[in-house]
């Protein structure tokens, strides 16, 4: 769909001048010959964006076929009801899978901090972990 | 983790979630989903979760959980490497200033209203601003905020001025941007808490650039106020990769005060008071920004004991206007000139002792702040690390009287407006940083 710049400000309920400065801006930039008489002239605008991180790809931890006997941590990030839906999770745990062994810990500070000691514990005591859940 | 780990987050947050997982490098990431919202449910409706399907994909969740942790990873899981991501080519195709309105608008680059191109020369026109090297690296702004929940982009000056030039902003105005981007505080951040942002200048600049601090300071009547505050906007859509609805913004129903932020600059000239940038270390001939964050701006009521042949008593006043607010907010007293002389002649000779006013009378109990979900969300986990008030706070009878604020520095005063109504305003918003405008200059 066109849109007419002039009406689409004063639809704003902003001056069609406002954009003055730009256009005057842009006529600097025109190549006259190559726009023709009649034609709006081109401009050229420059990429706003700033400068992304580079990733660093990640493998993911080798898995295990089964849980069966093994020891699973609960991790709850802190939000409101992340330990009920844990007490929950391990309720299905015990009657679902009661060979499994589950360890609930809330993370310690608030949701975003980090928590190595956590994670130093969960590594050398768990077989596998779950981390949850948000609002 | 170096262990198998499932992430089970409520579905609201999938898009984010995944995109996130990508950017931090691990595209292939387990990621299960709950219902949502597990807040306010019962242990019954929470059983009921554990039982149920996995939003995004329509399977029992319990076995999509025991499907991350145990299914054998592909060639894909396992990739290593890195990737640089794109945000396209430096300039764009040349095209009418119409089309590029759309595009504009259309690529996410704006804040929906119309933007002036930033061309070469108008990027030129504005670099004459500042004297730093169009390439010299600012700074970083990540969606998150300071949480680190998003990984931070850079930028330079030159990608501070496109933005300033888009916003309608003069080159004069460029230091106090530049000051505000290189602060790290962005003004879209992710948060389901639809947060707002605020910066207040102090200094001679406020005069050079024909900051509105009088009549009308907080509306719309003055460009330097409004471009500024539009350019910290697009800065942070821009440069720090915010503002991207269910990816990189969860703002439930967002905020107002978002697009061109709270912009002040204090009324040095009718304020009793030292200036705020003075009261945190710096000189008052310096130019400086603070960067303040919250929720939103109340009007204030006019004062207690305002009728005919009372006597105002503001400070009771402002008390009364901090009911709701949250300690972990804060509060901000946006004091009208003719208040904050008269709580001057009331004996307040300083912003410190109106501050302590504020933090001995504005109190709760500490029922009423347990019951707060941002207590728990925020504090909860420091009050566990033994981190005081809140340890205490967390131990004490539910009728114990606290106070709201868990520090005096969670309480500010800024002197601001034209002394045309002795009416104050406050905001629940809390001070961060301040920065230097003049090392951008």
């Amino acid at each position: 769909m066109k849109i007419n710049r002039r009406r689409l400000l004063q639809a704003l309920g902003m001056s069609p001048a406002l954009l003055a400065g730009s256009t005057a801006v842009a006529e600097g930039k025109t190549n006259k010959k190559e726009a023709g008489a009649n034609a709006e002239p081109k401009i050229v605008g420059l990429n706003p964006k700033g400068m992304p991180p580079a990733i660093t790809l990640l493998p993911l931890a080798p898995r295990f076929g089964s849980l069966d006997n093994k020891t699973i941590y609960m991790v709850d990030i802190g939000f409101n009801n992340g330990n009920v839906f844990f007490q929950e999770m391990q309720r299905w745990f015990r009657e679902n899978m009661p060979s499994v062994k589950t360890i609930y810990r809330r993370k310690d500070g608030d949701y975003p901090q980090d928590d190595p000691k956590l994670w130093a514990e969960v590594k050398t005591a768990g077989a596998a972990v779950i981390m949850g859940v948000g609002h | 983790m170096g262990i198998p780990t499932s992430p089970v987050v409520t579905v609201a947050f999938k898009q984010e979630c995944k995109t996130n997982a990508a950017k931090r490098g691990m595209p292939r990431l387990r990621l299960v989903f709950s219902p949502h919202p597990v807040w306010g449910k019962s242990p019954e409706q929470l059983w009921g979760y554990m039982n149920g399907p996995d939003p995004a994909t329509q399977k029992p969740m319990m076995q999509e959980v025991i499907n991350a942790l145990t299914m054998p990873l592909t060639a894909a899981d396992t990739k290593t490497g890195k990737e640089t991501p794109s945000v396209g080519p430096p300039t764009f195709e040349p095209d009418t200033a119409k089309n590029l309105q759309e595009f504009y608008r259309n690529n996410g680059y704006t804040d929906f209203l119309p933007i002036i191109i930033p061309t070469e020369e108008a990027v030129d026109e504005m670099l004459k601003g500042t004297s730093h090297h169009p390439d010299e690296l600012v700074g970083k702004l990540a969606a998150g905020g300071g949480t680190e929940a998003f990984a931070a982009w850079t930028f330079t000056v030159r990608h501070a001025a496109i933005n300033a030039v888009m916003a309608g902003a003069k080159p004069e105005h460029l230091p106090v941007i530049l000051a505000i981007a290189s602060s790290g505080v962005i003004s879209l951040i992710s948060s389901t808490n639809d947060l707002a942002y605020g910066a207040l200048v102090n200094g001679p600049i406020r005069n050079k650039l024909n900051m509105n601090y009088g009549i009308g300071a907080l509306g719309p009547f003055a460009h330097a106020n409004a471009a500024i505050g539009r350019a910290w906007t697009l800065v942070s859509k821009n440069l720090g990769n915010a503002g991207i609805p269910g990816e990189t913004y969860m703002g439930d129903m967002g905020n107002t005060l978002n697009y061109l932020n709270l912009i002040m600059a204090e009324n040095e000239e009718a304020s009793p008071w030292e200036p705020f940038d003075v009261q945190h270390g710096f000189k008052k001939e310096e130019n400086v920004v603070s960067m303040f964050s919250g929720l939103s701006v109340s009007a204030g009521q006019v004062g207690k004991g305002s009728g005919v042949g009372g006597t105002p008593h503001f400070d009771q006043q402002y008390v009364d206007l901090f009911y709701n607010f949250t300690g972990f907010f804060g509060a901000l007293l946006l004091c009208e000139p003719i208040c904050a002389n008269s709580l001057k002649e009331q004996g307040y000779d300083t912003k410190e002792k109106l501050i302590d006013y504020f933090y001995k009378n504005a109190t709760q109990t500490a029922k009423e702040y347990r019951d707060r979900n941002w207590s728990y969300l925020f504090e909860y986990g420091q009050a566990l690390k033994g981190v005081e008030p809140f340890a205490t706070w967390y131990k004490l009878p539910d009728d114990a009287v606290i106070p709201k604020f868990p520090h005096p520095n969670r309480i500010s005063v800024v002197v601001i407006g034209g002394s045309t109504d002795p009416v104050s305003q406050v905001a629940n918003f809390s001070y961060g940083k301040s920065v230097s405008i003049d090392k951008w200059m």
